[in-house]
């Protein structure tokens, strides 16, 4: 099916929005596009290069000190090890990977977080994708539910790890609402069944009201018309609900999608405050045993391997999501 | 008229239902911020109304908040947020000029190294980065907690994506009437970007504030904890005060909330097309 038309007229629309409540900025948009030629023309261009540097220089060397020199020293650093025996630094080539994949906590590590990646996002996503779609209907006091389901927003990750370590206790909240429907109390995170489900759900509690907003945006940015139309010619509200709107917001789907992914990819607070990895390693997120394997093991050269394999992941899955965007352009 | 999925009344309790569920952990938080420890337990079995509502509330949990570690720790996250926006503003902004305002070689190189810098996540390198500054002495220094706040790759493509949207002919007129380069990013670009500014100063500085394993790896002392490490400590003592750690868990939750509510206008809006774009 053909939706090509849709998705610039949103773009368009988009524009727009941004103009309006931009002020001057923004609508000047338009008249800057053709050939981006600074200021000064030609003439200047040497001289020119000279005070952008100046105006770049702070952020080049912050960036490059702080994100980019860590990046290339932990992947040097991951082909080395200390060695008591031989004094100092040798060479190890890929040996710390090969160590790490022979590891089988490593191993359990992968297994964990590769559970956690295909339960967590498609749970979420789906989640904010409803509550995006219920939120955008005419309801009784529908901005105020909305705001309750967006402020967890602002609860830090480790605060809201802390939160819920109260509400999983056994005397806690969730046993509580149990009780309330005469189920019997459950451990949550001393169970190794349970443990990783109920870290799922604290994130997903910060998490769906955020990739819901994205979703919000997307959805007020595809025009009345076409759902009336949609309504007139007698199609669902189900259908409309997977036939138009779900195609109309697939561009802040995929960006949430990956956003999402990579976020999750990173989770290490509630791990750390709440189970510490466990119980029996189902919890172990791979970003915590990066950390475990630096600090409490004391392997940083390995540790360093694993922070290499964490960021590959990372940009492949960001590489993943420009090819999806782009093929959408034509 | 027009036929949704749900029948209004039943969007309606599905909606009411679904915003109370997602508030009744902060709800419950609050109250029992409001009211002694060793009351946060017993009010919950059975469950009524009287487990979320609290008839006579007490301050005394905020008061012991603020002569303990965890009102110290507050107001260094803020003092390390607060910082951060002010100083990585500085720096993205005029790095955001130097991307939009100038045409020069080498212009596309510095534009990818910005992209490839915030694709890298942040929390991944913190462990190599810490190492780092423990070779250059910067544990448990306000320094050392401010730094990778302030070289914000996303602040910077954000403001690059509006400063291009900046018409040329004002920064023309600017210059003959004698303006420097540095007049024209003050006078004309900052004043006519301010959306953007807030925009990115919210990125700066909820970085900031929500981040936990950089200031775990960085700041662990008593002058240098930052809140919710200050509170996942208290939390995981012996002994713990309930009512104590909801009123921390409170206090650091109100205050991004302030600041987001604040500008709501720009929280979603800056995120949401450089994701698109």
């Amino acid at each position: 099916m053909s939706t090509a038309p849709h998705p610039v007229a949103s773009a368009r629309r988009r524009r727009n929005r941004t103009g309006t409540t931009t002020g001057q900025g923004g609508q000047a948009g338009p008249a800057r596009q053709p050939g981006r030629s600074g200021p000064a023309g030609k003439a200047g261009q040497a001289g020119q290069g000279r005070i952008a540097v100046l105006f770049l220089l702070p952020a080049l060397i912050s960036l490059a000190l702080l994100r980019l020199i860590p990046a290339g020293v932990a992947l040097v650093e991951s082909f080395f090890n200390e060695s008591l025996l031989q004094g100092g630094r040798t060479f190890v080539g890929i040996g710390n990977y090969t160590d790490l994949i022979g590891n089988p906590d490593f191993r359990q590590s992968v297994a964990v977080t590769l559970v956690f990646t295909l339960i967590v996002n498609p749970v979420q996503i789906a989640v904010s994708f409803l509550l995006a779609v219920l939120y955008t209907q005419r309801a009784a006091g529908s901005k105020v539910w909305r705001a309750l389901v967006v402020l967890p927003i602002a609860v830090p990750p480790a605060v809201s790890a802390v939160i819920w370590s109260v509400i999983y206790r056994p005397d806690g909240l969730a046993n509580s609402f149990l009780d309330l429907l005469t189920i019997p109390a459950q451990p949550f995170l001393t169970s190794s069944s349970q443990a990783l489900p109920s870290i799922i759900v604290l994130l997903s509690w910060i998490g769906v009201g955020y990739w819901m907003l994205f979703l919000i945006a997307g959805i007020n940015d595809i025009p009345d018309d076409i759902h009336e139309a949609a309504s007139l010619d007698g199609v669902s509200p189900w259908r409309r609900l997977w036939s138009i709107t779900l195609p109309l917001v697939r561009r802040p789907l995929a960006f949430v999608l990956v956003a999402d992914t990579v976020a999750n990819l990173l989770v290490f607070a509630p791990v750390q405050i709440l189970t510490k990895g466990g119980p029996n390693g189902t919890t172990n997120l791979m970003m915590y045993d990066v950390y475990n394997r630096a600090y409490a093991i004391g392997d940083l050269h390995t540790a360093q391997a694993e922070v290499i394999l964490l960021v590959a992941v990372t940009l492949i899955i960001v590489a993943l999501q420009f090819r999806l965007l782009k093929g959408d352009d034509r | 008229m027009n036929r949704r999925p749900l029948p209004y009344f039943a969007r309606s309790v599905a909606a009411a239902l679904i915003g109370l569920a997602f508030f009744i952990p902060l709800l419950w938080v609050l109250t029992g911020s409001l009211r002694p420890g060793n009351e946060t337990f017993a009010r919950l079995s059975p469950l009524s109304w009287g487990s979320f509502i609290t008839v006579d509330p007490t301050l005394e949990n905020y008061s012991r908040l603020f002569t303990g570690d965890i009102g110290r720790a507050t107001l260094n996250s803020l003092l390390v947020s607060v910082v951060t926006v002010v100083a990585g503003l500085a720096i993205c902004a005029s790095a955001a000029f130097g991307l939009s305002a100038f045409r020069f070689r080498g212009r596309t190189a510095v534009f990818a190294v910005v992209v490839l810098s915030f694709l890298i996540p942040f929390d991944a390198i913190a462990i190599p980065l810490s190492d780092m500054f423990r070779d250059w002495n910067l544990t448990n220094t306000f320094t050392g907690l401010v730094l990778p706040g302030i070289g914000n790759g996303m602040a910077i493509f954000l403001l690059r994506q509006f400063f291009l949207a900046i018409p040329t002919e004002l920064v023309e007129a600017g210059r003959l009437d004698g303006l420097g380069w540095f007049g024209v990013f003050t006078r004309i670009y900052l004043p006519l970007s301010r959306p953007a500014l807030i925009g990115a100063g919210l990125t700066l500085f909820l970085f900031q504030w929500h981040s936990y394993v950089w200031p775990l790896l960085m700041g662990t002392d008593r002058e240098h904890i930052l809140g919710p490490v200050a509170l996942a400590n208290l939390q995981g003592q012996n002994f713990v005060d309930y009512g104590v750690v909801f009123a921390g868990a409170v206090l650091l939750t109100l205050i991004p909330l302030a600041v987001i509510l604040g500008f709501q206008r720009y929280f979603i809006q800056p995120v949401s097309s450089s994701g698109l774009k």
